[in-house]
């Protein structure tokens, strides 16, 4: 009945397809554009100095006002469409702008860095580097 | 968690000396729901062996159902799913009208307008009550199993304004602290328990719970012997029962060391820890105020603030003169014009007591005494901190 839980998971893990598809996945970026007729919008971030891109589908969370070059954050499961290829198919959708992404990346690692010491790194908290 | 899965849980008349017992434990959902419920007591769960009752997370609504009476929100915290029931407050009935009503209504005079606050207060309150998919939700209450499904009852809960991530990422960062200091760390209830099970004051490791048994029985000894004074290496062979058997569930009762011969090593270590446990223990009863010196010189003499003494530590209780002095300071100070009323305050009596009997006396040995001479009806207190005679 309820949905399986949103991990954490950076958005150039998803882009360099570490993560499986339907995973439940939460992750951040800024909105560079948004397609409403197709109902997609495209969360794109900077990690050692390359561009990643996530495509989200946005069909669950719309109407929703999108605000060009702000933080977002994304929960929903990975799928892949013919099309688009790996999009996450999200369920929630915050603007979160002003969201200091530092801090938040050692949250992020904070808490994996707590479950592998926890678990000996069996976790699925711990995607492939 | 899986390790100690085999362990027994610890009995129930000990829960409550484990201090994550009575607080609202901050544990990821992906526990919340895994941990194992107490065969003793429903409604009870183990993480590590710690109790738990009742938790406090934070977390994202991915699901939501409504009720006449409550709400059903699922709340997801990147490590598991879990429902809360969330009941509605008596107001959301009563007022369950829109609120759109409470449109400035014109502040009549730029005045302060109660109903008008009141209606504002309503409306906020409901609206933090009322959360939809995606926001943020903090929830505390007790851990139920109903149907087979973990859930939170919340007894109290709101929606978090978190525009930019700051409460979850403070949220993310702390848990794992928490965790590692506390939830993670051994239970200590089973070890402390079985040598003491009433008078153990200080509920803590296994250490401070053999200085509280080597106090208690320096105190017994003072007491029963009638020490007024003694010299600490003379006392501090009391204590070595206590090393010598420092595995907590056999106190041996043979004063000399029984095991079989000792590496010198060991002996000196021991001889070390005996030492410095005497020295601990000695501290606290004078932190007490049981003991005391008289006079600070390199012969070492303790008084017992108990009694009668002559030229050691002394042992407050027995100290009859400290007790003849105190008396003399309340009696003759209470018929003085200003504490006649009152009776004398407590640091009034340290300090005279300090100027005719002993320097070294400390606020505590004087409270031992006190209460020594109200206990024989000598004086009486006529507040918390006035005593007067009688």
């Amino acid at each position: 009945m309820l949905p399986a839980p949103g991990v954490f998971y950076f958005p150039w893990e998803i882009s360099s397809g570490a993560v499986q598809e339907g995973t439940t996945v939460r992750t951040f970026g800024r909105l560079k554009c948004y397609q409403p007729a197709e109902s997609q919008a495209i969360l794109s971030s900077h990690f050692a100095a390359t561009q990643h891109q996530v495509i989200v589908h946005t069909v669950f969370v719309e109407p929703f006002h999108p605000i060009l070059g702000a933080q977002y954050i994304v929960l929903g499961e990975l799928e892949i469409t013919e099309g688009a290829g790996l999009r996450v198919h999200a369920r929630v959708l915050n603007c979160v702008d002003g969201v200091d992404l530092t801090i938040l990346q050692s949250a992020i690692n904070e808490q994996r860095s707590y479950f592998q010491d926890r678990e000996g790194g069996t976790d699925i908290q711990h995607p492939p580097p | 968690m899986h390790a100690e899965e085999g362990d027994e849980e610890p009995p129930s008349m000990l829960w409550g000396r484990d201090p994550i017992f009575s607080a609202y434990a901050r544990l990821y959902i992906k526990d919340i729901l895994e941990i194992k419920e107490s065969c003793q007591v429903p409604g009870i769960y183990f993480y590590k062996l710690h109790p738990i009752f009742k938790v406090d997370v934070l977390g994202t609504v991915v699901y939501k159902r409504e009720r006449e009476d409550f709400f059903c929100y699922g709340v997801d915290d990147g490590t598991g799913v879990i429902n809360c029931l969330c009941w509605k407050d008596e107001q959301w009935k009563d007022h369950s009208g829109p609120a759109h009503g409470s449109k400035p209504q014109v502040p009549s005079h730029g005045g302060f307008n109660p109903t008008e606050q009141l209606k504002k207060l309503l409306h906020s309150q409901r609206c933090s009550s009322n959360l939809e998919i995606g926001d943020v939700l903090r929830v505390r209450g007790p851990v139920k199993t109903s149907r087979g499904q973990r859930e939170i009852a919340a007894s109290s809960y709101y929606k978090v304004t978190d525009p930019v991530l700051a409460v979850q990422i403070s949220w993310m960062l702390e848990v794992p602290q928490l965790y590692r200091k506390f939830y993670d760390q051994p239970c200590q209830l089973s070890n402390n328990a079985l040598g003491s099970n009433i008078a153990d004051t200080d509920g803590g490791s296994a250490a401070s719970s053999l200085l509280g048994r080597a106090s208690r029985l320096l105190k017994d000894f003072l007491r029963e012997k009638t020490v007024e004074k003694f010299r600490p290496y003379d006392l501090q062979q009391q204590l070595v029962p206590l090393v010598s058997s420092t595995p907590p569930q056999a106190p041996n009762p043979n004063p000399h060391q029984a095991p079989a011969p000792q590496e010198p090593a060991a002996t000196q270590s021991s001889s070390k820890q005996l030492h410095k446990l005497f020295a601990d223990t000695l501290q606290l009863l004078q932190d007490e105020g049981l003991v005391f010196r008289k006079v600070i010189s390199p012969d070492q003499v303790y008084q017992a603030s108990f009694g009668i003494p002559r030229n050691a530590t002394q042992v407050t209780e027995q100290d009859r003169e400290l007790q003849r002095v105190t008396r003399e300071i309340i009696r003759e100070d209470s018929k003085r014009e200003k504490y006649a009323e009152k009776g004398c305050h407590v640091l009034h009596i340290l300090s005279s007591v300090r100027q005719r009997y002993s320097r070294n006396v400390s606020k505590a040995v004087v409270e031992v005494v006190l209460k020594a001479l109200e206990c024989n009806s000598e004086i009486i207190s006529a507040t918390d901190n006035h005593y007067t005679a009688l």
